[in-house]
């Protein structure tokens, strides 16, 4: 690994610039003056020189020696210029001020300045909590992923589904990172709501492309969520009573500047509905979810910042005594941020994350437990070297164990039915070294290079078995505890360069590679928290996607206004179907027998406009895109829609400050329906009839479309205390959205068959109330 | 091990949904044969129902096709061919099976043949069928129980078929061993979702033929279930997995049959 590393240095310096003037370093944190947050992405420049801050607050930027007037900027800040004169290395620590509002000057500005024309990044989206903050949700609940799937290129799951797909990817192959863990299940209550509560969270980033060599394991996005650090300026208590859910954070120093906590909870009472319902019997039932974030976090001395940071979540459904499920996440991540220069940042994160879910049956002489768990621990490294003014080097190195239990039964009493059945535990060790440089080649091109070379190695104790092209296993083979089953070695390479056209527009390339070796084995039409984890076998090969992307992008009214058009061609390999009749639920280790396995391709054009200051914000964007599979034993092995291809998908998102109380806010969304599979004919099977089909995903469902509205009315902003009211109105046109469409005998004439579609939200207002002292 | 039905119910009676029958225009495509082949332990069980896909907007009555050529054949090439009774329906009332013997199907359609084979399993009898008063999502419902001992070695597949006062209901009653070999197992026979007036209630007379099919035919019937009856959120509806050659849709089942009949308390 050592020596990888070197060799890493190695290659990447010899991209550096050789030193003609004399050159200093500006290095330092910013934060917010109020809470003494650190700020992400916030902007540190010069005139045509500048820098982002890191994830952990932490900028630096070289500039030859001279007097210059430092502009610090950061969405919902109040800028501030900082004259320096530059004759050694100087360290700044920089406080914005929060943004003010007054009635007569109101400048909002919803997003980020502008979306840098001059990096290479593309397929970047990023959002913070504020922004969130006013779009209108499903039963007022704020959601982090919801209000993602309105960004182009992302896709619902379905309606109000907090479960996406990127870019023609599935909903497995988005990589869902809190404070670094991986996130298994980031779904409550059967996907109509995301693991994260939005009040603990800081910042959200979307890589739907041209992921940095920094991230890796999933074929189609990253999805990275960072929780806030903690106040550590004052006391803050702020909370929130919703229609479904309160919410109640706490947070603020230990020690003043040093050190803070962050403790957040979100407790549901959905339960409440069904004690609401006709039926006053239903009141056995227990549906709930609830959530626990914190955080720690302590600076020891000037180089060194420790953070502890934790998730615990949890889901119950039960049916009276009879039947019980609950299942939830739990991740913790310990963090140590080290400035060992003023342009080497080091970060080094142990990570720990498990998902599990449980179900009780009690029926009858049917007394069982049914137990399955996925657990990671995870070590990773990371260095950020601020080589100089055209070289800024990121490389690293990342090793997790993965358990995974796939399924184990035990009967509950003596005299259950049910036999002890325990599928074998796999063993997996996934390892990735990695450099990346972002090179400013010259003024107007710059290019991003780096490689990331994953190793993933299947360990025994356990029975891995070779299948006949039927199913059915051939031959077993047994290996001891630790022993290497395989290893799969792919090379990642990642690219991207931008070419400046002019000051307000540029162009952008890339092309990534992603390897997937967990995959998610899932049957039903929802996202369902009894879906399987599997990782690669010797049979499940790592699934493979090449992104190749070109984009345009371009500022207009200084700034004011964003045109972003990206277009993109996919490949994936070694993709995961199943057999007719499979049953993943089967008493064996061999789940391949199950499978099929094929390729897929995706391709679209993304477009967005955005109106990112003044009283007026929001953005339109749509999408025109193409997923296909192919898969050897479905469709004749022909190329057929993936159930999400949707043609056309269009979001309109817009927010309006109306005065100092109130703001509007209004969202609308388009799209053409899944691809769905339909019945071409009918038949009779012992006098019931049953449903004949020909083609895989061959007719689509119903197009989609709903419009809601939000309002958020300020109570009372005093500097101690503030609250308001947020009223939201989903689906305001009560649009019947087809959720599902099923056939059956008709209940009028059972000679005749019909029909039916559900459809699951219409109009739902809610109201919730939000406070903060 | 099928919860996601489950879910969907629980969702769907929290939320506010809104069922509507919809005019949906769907495809014509080529008719397909259906051959549903059955023999028994019992007398009048060997049966061969044959007919054809229809359009999804014509009726449901079943329309035989006639004139086909339908034999069974036994382990040592004793082969019997099945008159057609009425159009579409060929039967032999003196053929019975033997639980640990394989029967073969041959069928000729106008000269498309198509077979299939059947291991008659080891007959498993029903101990007792009795009804019990069961919780079902706070609802109180009488739900037929039905005991029976598993026997030692995994393999063994039912089907229950339930009648309510002398009418088949369509739900599919399906099980195997895999997780309960050799105990003493018990089956309750849910009736989810039901209209009231389908409910079971007092002095009801219901009746249960437990089947024990072979492997193949319960994956048929696994299969049909899943993806088949139009009414589930499988991810991909797809015919059933037959055991007949040939491309024609339905199954061959050597099945041993056991009925039982009780009124509802």
């Amino acid at each position: 690994m050592i020596k990888a590393i070197y060799l890493a240095f190695i290659l990447l310096g010899s991209a550096a610039v050789s030193y003609a003037q004399q050159k200093f370093t500006i290095s330092g944190t910013i934060r917010s003056q109020r809470t003494g947050e650190t700020l992400i992405g916030a902007t540190i420049r010069s005139g045509d020189a500048g820098t982002f801050s890191n994830d952990y607050g932490f900028f630096s930027l070289t500039l030859e020696k001279g007097k210059y007037n430092i502009e610090a900027s950061a969405i919902g800040m109040q800028a501030q210029n900082i004259p320096v004169t530059l004759d050694k290395n100087i360290t700044l620590s920089i406080a914005l001020k929060d943004e003010q509002k007054t009635l007569d000057n109101i400048t909002i500005i919803a997003s980020s300045k502008s979306r840098s024309l001059s990096s290479p990044q593309m397929g970047i989206e990023r959002l913070t909590a504020k922004e969130i903050k006013n779009i209108p949700a499903l039963l007022g609940e704020r959601d982090v992923l919801k209000t993602v799937q309105l960004l182009p290129g992302i896709k619902s799951a379905g309606d109000g589904n907090s479960g996406f797909y990127v870019r023609g990817g599935a909903a497995d192959q988005n990589l869902i990172l809190l404070d670094e863990a991986t996130v298994y299940n980031a779904s409550h209550l059967l996907g109509f709501f995301s693991t994260f509560n939005s009040d603990a969270i800081k910042d959200i980033t979307v890589y739907k492309g041209g992921m940095p060599a920094q991230y890796g394991g999933r074929l189609s996005s990253v999805l990275d969520i960072k929780m806030n650090d903690g106040n550590n300026q004052d006391y803050s208590v702020s909370g929130g009573i919703g229609l479904i859910s309160a919410k109640l954070n706490v947070e603020g120093p230990i020690q003043k500047d040093k050190s803070s906590f962050l403790v957040t909870g979100r407790r549901t009472y959905a339960d409440l509905f069904l004690k609401l319902a006709k039926d006053s019997s239903l009141r056995d039932n227990v549906l709930n979810f609830y959530d626990l974030n914190a955080k720690l976090n302590y600076s020891i001395g000037s180089k060194d910042r420790i953070f502890l940071s934790g998730y615990f979540g949890k889901d119950k459904l039960a049916a009276g005594e009879t039947f019980g499920l609950d299942w939830g996440n739990a991740t913790g991540t310990f963090r140590w941020n080290h400035i060992f220069s003023n342009k080497l940042f080091s970060n080094t994160s142990a990570i720990f994350s498990n998902y599990d879910y449980n179900i009780n049956i009690r029926s009858g002489a049917n007394q069982f437990d049914i137990f399955s768990q996925i657990r990671d621990w995870n070590l990773k490294q990371e260095f950020q070297w601020y080589l100089n003014n055209r070289n800024n080097i990121r490389f690293g190195f990342n090793t997790i164990y993965h358990i995974i239990r796939p399924g184990e039964v035990r009967p509950s009493t003596d005299k259950s039915s049910i036999n002890e059945a325990l599928l074998q535990k796999r063993y997996s060790w996934e390892n990735a070294i990695y450099a990346t440089n972002t090179w400013k080649a010259t003024d107007k091109l710059h290019i991003t290079y780096g490689l990331r070379l994953t190793l993933f190695s299947i360990l025994g104790k356990g029975d891995f078995y070779t299948i006949t092209p039927d199913g059915e296993v051939s031959d077993t083979l047994s290996y001891k505890k630790g022993q290497f089953v395989k290893t799969y070695v792919n090379p990642e390479p990642r690219l991207a360069a931008s070419y400046q056209l002019n000051t307000v527009s540029s162009v952008k390339a890339s092309y990534v590679r992603n390897v997937q070796n967990l995959h998610l084995i899932s049957n039903s039409t929802t996202s369902s928290p009894t879906d399987k984890w599997v990782a690669s076998t010797n049979i499940i090969k790592p699934e493979i996607s090449d992104l190749f992307a070109v984009g345009y992008y371009r500022n207009f009214s200084d700034n004011k206004y964003e045109l972003t058009i990206e277009t993109y061609y996919k490949t994936m390999q070694h993709q995961i179907d199943y057999r007719d009749g499979a049953n993943i639920y089967i008493n064996s280790d061999a789940i391949e027998t199950q499978l099929l396995f094929g390729k897929g391709r995706a391709y679209g054009i993304e477009w967005q406009f955005k109106k990112k200051t003044g009283k007026l914000t929001g953005w339109l964007s749509y999408t025109l895109s193409k997923t296909e599979k192919k898969i050897n034993g479905i469709s004749n092995n022909n190329w057929y829609n993936a159930r999400q291809d949707r043609t056309h998908d269009i979001a309109l998102v817009l927010s309006y400050q109306l005065n100092k109380k109130w703001t509007l806010s209004a969202n609308w969304v388009f799209y053409t329906g899944n691809a769905v599979t339909f019945p071409a004919g009918k038949y009779k099977v012992d006098d019931q009839v049953v449903f004949y089909y020909t083609e895989r995903n061959g007719y689509r469902m119903p197009d989609y479309h709903r419009l809601d509205i939000g309002a958020t009315w300020l109570l009372k902003q005093k500097k101690r205390f503030s609250s308001e009211l947020n009223f939201s109105l989903y689906n305001a046109y009560g649009r019947e959205n087809a959720y599902t469409i099923t056939f059956r005998e008709s209940k009028d004439d059972p000679e005749k068959t019909e029909a039916v579609q559900l459809a699951l939200f219409k109009f739902i207002p809610s109201i919730s109330y939000n406070f903060k002292f | 091990m099928k919860f996601s039905a489950i879910y969907f119910f629980l969702v769907i009676i929290c939320l506010t949904s809104c069922e509507k029958v919809i005019d949906l225009p769907l495809d014509v495509a080529p008719k397909k044969y259906m051959i549903e082949g059955t023999i028994t332990d019992a007398k009048g069980g060997c049966r061969v129902l044959i007919s054809q896909t229809k359009n999804f907007d014509e009726d449901n009555s079943f329309k035989g096709i006639s004139g086909a050529e339908v034999s069974i054949k036994d382990e040592n090439n004793n082969s019997i061919t099945l008159p057609e009774v009425s159009p579409g329906i060929y039967t032999d009332s003196s053929i019975t099976g033997i639980p640990g013997k394989t029967y073969s199907l041959h069928v000729n359609i106008n000269g498309t043949g198509f077979d299939a084979s059947s291991k008659m399993p080891v007959k498993v009898i029903m101990d007792s069928l009795y009804i019990s008063d069961d919780n079902i999502f706070g609802q109180v419902r009488k739900t037929p129980n039905i005991n029976y001992t598993d026997p030692e070695g995994r393999g063994n597949n039912y089907r229950f078929v339930l009648y309510v006062n002398g009418i088949k209901r369509n739900n599919i009653y399906i099980v195997n061993d895999d997780y309960s070999d050799g105990n003493i197992s018990s089956i309750k026979l849910f009736l989810f979702g039901e209209d009231d007036d389908k409910k079971i209630k007092s002095g009801d007379k219901i009746g249960v033929d437990m089947l024990c099919i072979s492997p193949e035919v319960y994956k048929y019937w696994y299969s049909l279930n899943a993806g088949a009856t139009g009414n589930n959120n499988a991810a991909s509806p797809a015919n059933p997995v037959s055991n007949i050659s040939g491309g024609a849709l339905g199954y061959f089942s050597a099945q041993t049959v056991q009925t039982k009949l009780i009124e509802v308390p």
